[in-house]
């Protein structure tokens, strides 16, 4: 009888373990500033998809590149058909690991370093970068900043509108994580 | 007994293993919910609100500015073009200056000032275009219907002398040509894209037995071969009463063609080049569909060029 009772512990444990393992966020914010001394251009998306793992640190992240919305419609029109040809190359991804060990019953804000792969127009970038994660009762915030060249990526840009894009991007990323219920 | 306690030992032992083991990229990539079911309106099907001299389903969007300059040079060969001509470049048979603006994403009004290429000239145009429906990607709506629409003034010197004229204007009524089109577009790939428009064009006064009435139906396409590069075409089949079209051809000489347009579409984002060669001599609507009296086959076809420019006052 005993051991029964420590089955049912030993399995609701597992289970609780397991409803705490994978983190998601269905609407991370997504936003990519390019500054130039002709124009700004800023795109902004409330629906990127995340999810953690917390045991291994395995993070994956998704934005429809048609989701992007921008203040002038035409800057949207462009991004879409000329720069990330989302008719071919649909979504942005990045796939890593968070280097730290997370721990969500421990409130507090961790600084962590994200080491994976940015797809972005087709084309995968190692890249590195730090992040805020901010743990508190059970839900974890995580926020990015980082660089990304556009060449790296492939994004040809005209001679003729050049001046008006930047060479690097500034990518903004703000996401609130939940446990899998 | 024993053994039954370590076999629930194991079991949940294993459980709890399982529970521990870290789920691999692929796995954790089904966690993912799937993004919501496609239901995005296609955009882009052209890059320009006109083809050649067809228009496109294309509107503006709100608050935007398109200023365009269409020019039609003369002949390149036959009889009236050559070397002498320079090939047609020291005539013009038509110019038109143009401005569109974006009252919202689907209502554009235009106001157009044209030369003219017949007698019916100094032609002021004001036209509508409104975006009734979107193509989407799942294809829930398998193309685009967009409607266009515009009123045509002349200003020329009414020809009081010959009673047959086009131009033999009474009053200002005889002065006013009306055009409606439903354009219906469809972009089969990212780099293809058609549209039929059936037109109806309306002219207050015309020659006469010329037709005050005619029905066309025109189709277009963009075929795109490089990300800022694009062959376009378009073609107008209008209907016109046989008999009618018999007095004309007989009494003043004048032989009807169907407009054909072909050219090259260069995009460098905002701005939009097109290159062209068309037997069409006018620029707008009613002179072209009613008009075109020069042929592909006499040489009677002519550089053009259209350049569109759009501002964006959003912010």
């Amino acid at each position: 009888m005993k051991n029964t009772c420590l089955f049912i512990v030993f399995t609701l444990i597992s289970f609780a373990v397991n409803a705490q393992q994978i983190l998601i966020s269905n609407n991370a914010k997504v936003s990519f500033f390019s500054s130039t001394v002709m124009e700004d251009i800023e795109g902004k998306s409330a629906t990127g998809g995340s999810v953690i793992d917390t045991k291994s640190g395995n993070i994956i992240f998704k934005v429809k590149n048609t989701s992007f919305q921008f203040k002038k419609k035409l800057m949207q029109e462009h991004f879409n058909e000329n720069y990330m040809e989302s008719e071919k190359y649909p979504v942005s991804e990045f796939k890593g690991t968070i280097k730290e060990p997370i721990n969500l019953a421990a409130d507090g804000t961790y600084k962590v370093t994200i080491e994976g792969n940015l797809n972005i127009h087709g084309i995968s970038k190692a890249y590195k970068t730090q992040a805020d994660l901010v743990v508190s009762k059970g839900t974890l915030n995580a926020s990015a900043v980082f660089k990304v060249k556009i060449a790296d990526h492939n994004i040809e840009i005209p001679k003729l509108v050049f001046k008006n894009i930047a060479e690097s991007v500034e990518v903004r990323i703000q996401a609130t994580y939940l446990a899998k219920k | 007994m024993k053994i039954k306690t370590s076999k629930l030992f194991a079991l949940s032992a294993l459980l709890l293993f399982s529970a521990q083991t870290t789920f691999a990229q692929e796995e954790l990539e089904k966690e993912l919910a799937a993004p919501a079911a496609d239901k995005e309106k296609v955009s882009a099907t052209f890059k320009s609100t006109k083809l050649i001299n067809g228009h496109t389903n294309e509107t503006l969007y709100k608050n935007e500015l398109d200023f365009k300059v269409d020019h039609r040079f003369g002949d390149i060969a036959g009889s009236n073009g050559g070397i002498r001509k320079f090939f047609g470049l020291d005539a013009s048979t038509d110019v038109r200056i143009g401005f569109e603006y974006g009252l919202t994403d689907n209502l554009t009004i235009g106001l157009a000032r044209a030369k003219g290429a017949t007698a019916v000239q100094q032609l002021y145009e004001g036209s509508l275009k409104y975006r009734l429906l979107q193509q989407t990607t799942d294809n829930r709506i398998p193309f685009a219907v967009t409607l266009f629409g515009s009123n045509t003034i002349a200003a020329v010197a009414a020809n009081k002398d010959d009673p047959a004229s086009p131009i033999a204007y009474d009053g200002f009524k005889d002065r006013q040509n009306w055009v409606a089109q439903i354009i219906l577009a469809k972009k089969f790939s990212p780099n293809l894209s058609f549209t039929l428009t059936p037109s109806y064009v309306h002219r207050n006064f015309t020659a006469f037995r010329d037709q005050n009435d005619m029905f066309a139906i025109g189709a277009g396409g963009r075929l795109k071969f490089s990300r800022r590069m694009a062959l376009v075409v378009d073609y107008f089949l209008p209907f016109r009463n046989k008999s009618d079209k018999a007095y004309l051809e007989k009494v003043s000489a004048t032989k009807f063609y169907n407009p054909l347009g072909v050219g090259l579409e260069m995009e460098t984002g905002g701005h939009v080049f097109h290159l062209n060669f068309t037997n069409a001599t006018g620029i707008q609507e009613m002179q072209y569909i009613p008009q075109t009296t020069s042929s592909w086959l006499k040489g009677q076809y002519r550089w053009g060029f259209s350049i569109s420019r759009r501002f964006s006052f959003a912010h």
